[in-house]
């Protein structure tokens, strides 16, 4: 029986990342320190998804992933680093929910405009599950993009329609906070503290896109790509 | 008295500081030396310039640039913190926290030294202090969020819940009911973390009333959902809880968890089969490709209603030909019944039993044929139902119809291994290989399987194929930059079983320096986390961290290392290489015949340096200066052969470094307890042996590695070459007689676990071993016991392989057991004597 868990959030599974990083270099070219894995789980607890076979326990999956830093077009949006599951696990539907969970949690979490991710033009399997199962559509190709020069489809799917309805929260808000006043008996002030919120927030998003916050020290480089 | 600067050099000093900051380390140095010449014994500017030149690789020199900027001023502030800053990188913790110390006493407001200090204390889990550090930097900076929620953190992991939620409680009020955008997920994650410390408080109830109140503006949706699903059951909030589980389901159903929790919350019996079926036909009907709602039932279902389910599963998996059907129906096989009825069912399938109209003629059929015998190749290949031949005849059967199929190969592999032939094994699973060489996952099989015939040169070789091979140490190095533990632990285990003691401890040790590395991992994150604000993963993390040495990773090298540093302490001949055995053993008599081994061995040993340096020559010439990953140019190993580590004064001294962290992580693993007492009883540190003997009691008292331990114990005990200090005996005594009484006749004793344990082959051989030990004169019976041991159905080819061991360690001929063990298993390889 395989669980599909998240890695870092609630509950936690981050002592699975040994295993997760031997699944990786187990099945895939493209590897990481385990300094990495670390920096997606503890930057994006809720983007990264693992499958485990409880019993042993064993890691026969995972997905990890991050939000792009720097969009260049200012878009927030999420990527998947490296998404892998054992071939002993084929066709029991994990890779789909792993990126499912993700992709939710993607546009939930931080309001992802899309995802985008990089497949080996040769990987029919990987194919068929963005493009046919998932609604992924190629945007476009990069040559090379492999360490032994394979060329890469660059993909990417629309994730707005999963986005939370802030104007509800928004909304909650402002209610909670009318009860809050209305119990002191200052009506009007509720009001205005809930504007003022607004526009807060607005200024507060445009701060924080593309803000590093000291992000860079810790990157390391993308294997596949050196 | 130190120098003081002219203006002029002051702002140059004040650049060399900028420099530093904007990592251009070498103009740093460059600046610095200008002052330096006209001030040559200014502390701060050469604590500086070896701070810089410390980020250059030059740590050495570094190192002795700071301790003379101390000397020249002993009272800066600069000079102390740089000095911290190199132990640091030195990773001497220590004493850098006392650096730091004395930078801050010369310097209290300095917010730098303060954060240096706060970091290296959390690294060190020195919580008071940490409090202390975190304390003074929010009263310096109270307007930042992330001092208060570092406070909260020092007072959570400190165990103090209350004063922890204080903290956070204390800031919230501060925002004076601004509610912070939803945008914010900061905000969002410091309300689910102080939700997380209401929660192990144990307050369930209060729990549930913060997240409810707060819950529905965190945008991690998906923990606020788990957490709320969690409370209402432990609060038994039926009604509520059902809803939370459905919704929880709803996003995901493969996750067994979540049909639990709704199970209790609808309070459905555990023997109700038929509620519970009911309930999982219920989500597979809503999620017809969900694998779990239909799996799970399979594990509580019995009888009949267990079989028609199973056949329902089993061929519907088969029709769609999904290859990892058995990975996910063997945990079945615990219970024999539902083993033989699924055995009963799928052979079915071939011999046209089928049923309810599954006779498709279409091509289908072929898929659905090959498919059913894979099935059965590795149903008879798994421990719990193996048939070899049965295996071996049906994965024939599917390579036939499909022979492009790398797992039926594979498999075909894998049934030579459990034949007891690594070689044969190795070269099926090659064959696989061959079939679609740009898998990794089927590469990383065959060296696996390769490195399991001993044949490390070649699993490097298969490595290679998918390994960055321009890096510095070439394959290897490429592999310990990306931490493949895995090889390095078969590699390990490879050199040890062939007492190439040398590599082995190499490798054992690499992939020691690996958890080490991961232990150093988290620094960085200690502020990166709290710029971040994702305090639930980074705290999770910390308690991770400080568990890392229970992973099995770490379990199976540390007990490979004891093992190969318990041998060499036993034969120390080892140190110059492998010899044939029975010249190493503990039987060796004839000394003509072991220097002639020993001087072949040194010859091989030469041999191999020589290949090693010339390796490492080609290397050179083809890359001058290769690079790491990190960019950063690595040294070439100076001893790739691992020669300073065999050449060691004392093995058992070196085994501590293994076994200390072993006991201390896995104390409930037998086999760590038992290699401890082998460790401890060798070094006479006898307190500490029984301290072992008594754990792996409590585990299992009738464990035939340790009822040999005892008996060797007792005898050791009662034949002292001198008393033990009286505290110590008396200590050493209790304990011991609580396992085995002085009293107690040994011999007695030891028939005694033979006649118990009749049953075991295991534990057959631990008494036959103890009953040689006692009575060596009964050796011959001994034997002739052991070899009628491989006339029981039971034994298995593991323990007849143990079986070697055993004789070789009473220094008897092996010949006819393995004789007998090669009759009985005809194909295998691992009896044939060399």
């Amino acid at each position: 029986m395989v669980d599909i868990v998240p890695l870092s959030s609630y509950p936690s599974y981050i002592d699975l990342l040994p295993s997760i990083q031997t699944c990786n270099i187990t099945n895939l070219p493209e590897n990481y320190f385990l300094k990495y894995y670390l920096y997606h789980a503890l930057t994006w607890p809720q983007l990264s998804f693992v499958a485990v076979v409880r019993e042993y326990p064993k890691v026969v999956g995972y997905v990890l992933a991050k939000m792009e830093e720097e969009p260049t077009d200012g878009l927030q949006h999420g990527h998947i680093t490296s998404l892998s599951v054992m071939r002993t696990h084929r066709r029991l539907g994990i890779a789909e929910r792993l990126m499912r969970m993700s992709q939710r949690a993607m546009a939930e979490s931080h309001r992802a405009h899309f995802v985008s991710l990089h497949v080996r033009m040769s990987n029919v399997a990987a194919l068929r599950l963005y493009r046919d199962t998932l609604g992924f559509e190629v945007e476009k190709v990069e040559d090379g993009y492999y360490a032994d020069g394979e060329d890469a489809y660059a993909m990417r799917l629309n994730l707005q329609s999963m986005w939370l309805d802030w104007k509800a929260i928004e909304k909650r808000d402002a209610e909670n906070n009318k009860e809050k006043n209305g119990e002191e008996g200052n009506e009007d002030e509720g009001e205005e503290v809930g504007d003022l919120g607004k526009k807060d927030a607005e200024k507060m998003i445009r701060v924080k896109v593309g803000r590093g916050l000291g992000v860079g020290d810790l990157v390391e480089k993308n294997e596949s790509k050196a | 008295m130190p120098e003081t600067l002219s203006s002029k050099d002051h702002s140059l000093f004040r650049q060399v500081v900028h420099h530093f900051e904007m990592k251009q380390y070498k103009k740093g140095i460059k600046t610095a030396d200008q002052v330096l010449r006209k001030n040559p014994k200014h502390g701060d500017t050469q604590a500086m310039k070896a701070l810089n030149m410390s980020q250059i690789g030059q740590l050495e020199e570094a190192f002795a640039l700071a301790k003379t900027a101390l000397q020249n001023d002993m009272k800066s502030h600069i000079t102390w913190h740089v000095y911290g800053l190199l132990l640091r990188q030195e990773k001497n913790y220590e004493e850098a926290i006392k650096a730091y110390r004395f930078a801050l006493r010369l310097e209290p407001e300095s917010q730098p030294i303060q954060r240096d200090l706060a970091l290296l204390q959390m690294q060190m889990r020195d919580y008071q202090g940490y409090i202390r550090s975190r304390s003074a930097m929010l009263q310096t900076r109270p307007g930042f969020r992330q001092n208060w929620t570092a406070l909260a953190i020092a007072h959570h992991l400190a165990g103090d819940l209350a004063e922890a939620e204080k903290v956070l409680t204390t800031y919230e009020d501060t925002l004076k009911g601004a509610t912070p955008h939803v945008a914010d997920m900061e905000n969002s994650e410091a309300t689910l973390y102080k939700n997380t410390i209401i929660a192990e408080t144990g307050n369930v109830e209060r729990a549930l009333e913060h997240l409810e109140a707060v819950g529905y503006r965190c945008t991690d949706v998906l923990a606020v959902m788990e957490m709320k699903a969690d409370y209402l059951l432990r609060l038994d909030r039926k009604a509520e809880a059902e809803a939370a589980y459905t919704a929880l389901l709803e996003r995901n159903p493969d996750n067994s968890i979540y049909y639990n929790g709704l199970i209790k919350a609808k309070a459905i019996p555990e023997s109700d089969h038929k509620a519970l079926k009911a309930l999982y036909d219920e989500w597979v009907e809503k999620n017809p490709r969900c694998d779990a709602a239909r799996r799970i039932p399979l594990d509580f279902l019995e009888g009949d209603e267990f079989k028609q389910t199973a056949d329902a599963y089993l061929q519907r998996m088969l029709k769609k030909g999904v290859p990892s059907l058995f990975v996910n129906i063997k945990q079945l096989y615990v219970n024999p019944t539902k083993r033989d009825v699924v055995q009963e069912l799928v052979e079915g399938y071939l011999s046209g039993k089928a049923t309810n109209g599954s006779a498709e003629s279409n091509g289908d059929n072929n898929e659905f044929l090959s498919c059913t015998y894979y099935f059965l190749a590795q149903h008879y290949s798994y421990h719990l139902s193996r048939n070899l031949p049965k295996a071996m005849e049906n994965v024939e059967k599917a390579i036939e119809l499909s022979p492009k199929a790398v797992e039926y190969q594979m498999t075909k592999a894998r049934i030579w291994k459990h034949y007891g032939n690594p070689g044969k094994a190795a070269e099926e699973m090659e064959k696989a290989r061959l079939l679609d060489e740009k898998d990794r996952h089927i590469n990383t099989k065959a060296a696996k399987y390769v490195l399991r015939n001993n044949d490390n040169e070649k699993a490097l070789e298969l490595m290679s194929k998918f390994t960055r091979n321009e890096t510095v140490g070439g394959t290897l190095g490429d592999l310990h930059e990306m931490q493949c533990t895995w090889f390095l632990t078969e590699d390990a285990e490879a050199f040890l079983r062939q007492k190439k003691l040398g590599l082995a401890l190499k490798r054992f040790h690499s992939v020691n320096n690996i958890f080490d590395t991961w232990q150093e991992d988290q620094f960085d994150f200690h502020g990166f986390s709290l710029r971040k604000g994702m305090i639930r993963a980074y705290v999770d993390m910390v308690r991770w961290e400080d568990r890392l040495r229970e992973h099995p990773f770490y379990t199976r090298m540390a007990i490979g290392a004891v093992k190969a540093h318990l041998l060499l302490h036993d034969q120390p001949d080892l140190v110059h290489g492998p010899m044939p055995s029975g010249i190493n053993g503990l039987d060796s008599t004839d000394e003509n015949q072991r220097k002639k081994a020993l001087k072949k061995a040194k010859k091989e040993q030469q041999r191999l340096e020589k290949v090693e340096s010339d390796k490492r020559a080609a290397r050179k010439a083809a890359a001058a200066n290769a690079k790491g990953a990190d960019g950063e140019t690595k040294k070439e190993d100076s001893d790739p052969l691992g020669n300073t580590l065999v050449q060691t004064q004392d093995p058992l001294k070196d085994a501590m470094k293994f076994l200390a962290p072993l006991l201390r992580s896995s104390p409930q693993n037998i086999e760590a307890q038992c290699l401890g007492f082998e460790v401890y009883s060798r070094q006479n540190k006898h307190l500490l042996a029984v301290k072992c003997l008594v754990a792996a009691h409590s585990i299992d008292s009738s464990n035939p590695t340790l009822h040999l331990q005892l008996l060797r114990f007792r005898k050791s005990l009662d034949s002292l070459a001198e008393p033990l200090p009286e505290k110590i005996a008396e200590v050493v005594n209790a304990e011991f007689d609580k396992l085995l009484p002085k009293t107690q006749n040994l011999e007695e004793w030891n028939e005694s676990y033979l006649s118990t344990n009749k049953g075991s082959v295991a534990h057959v051989q631990a008494g036959l071993s103890g009953r040689q030990f006692l009575n060596p004169e009964c050796k011959p019976q001994c034997e002739q016991d052991l070899l009628a041991t491989l006339d029981s159905s039971d034994i298995t080819i593991d323990e007849a392989t143990a079986a070697l061991d055993i004789l070789n360690k009473w220094g008897s001929d092996k010949t006819a057991y393995a004789e007998k063990a090669g009759k009985k298993w005809p194909e295998s390889s691992v009896f044939e004597l060399n």
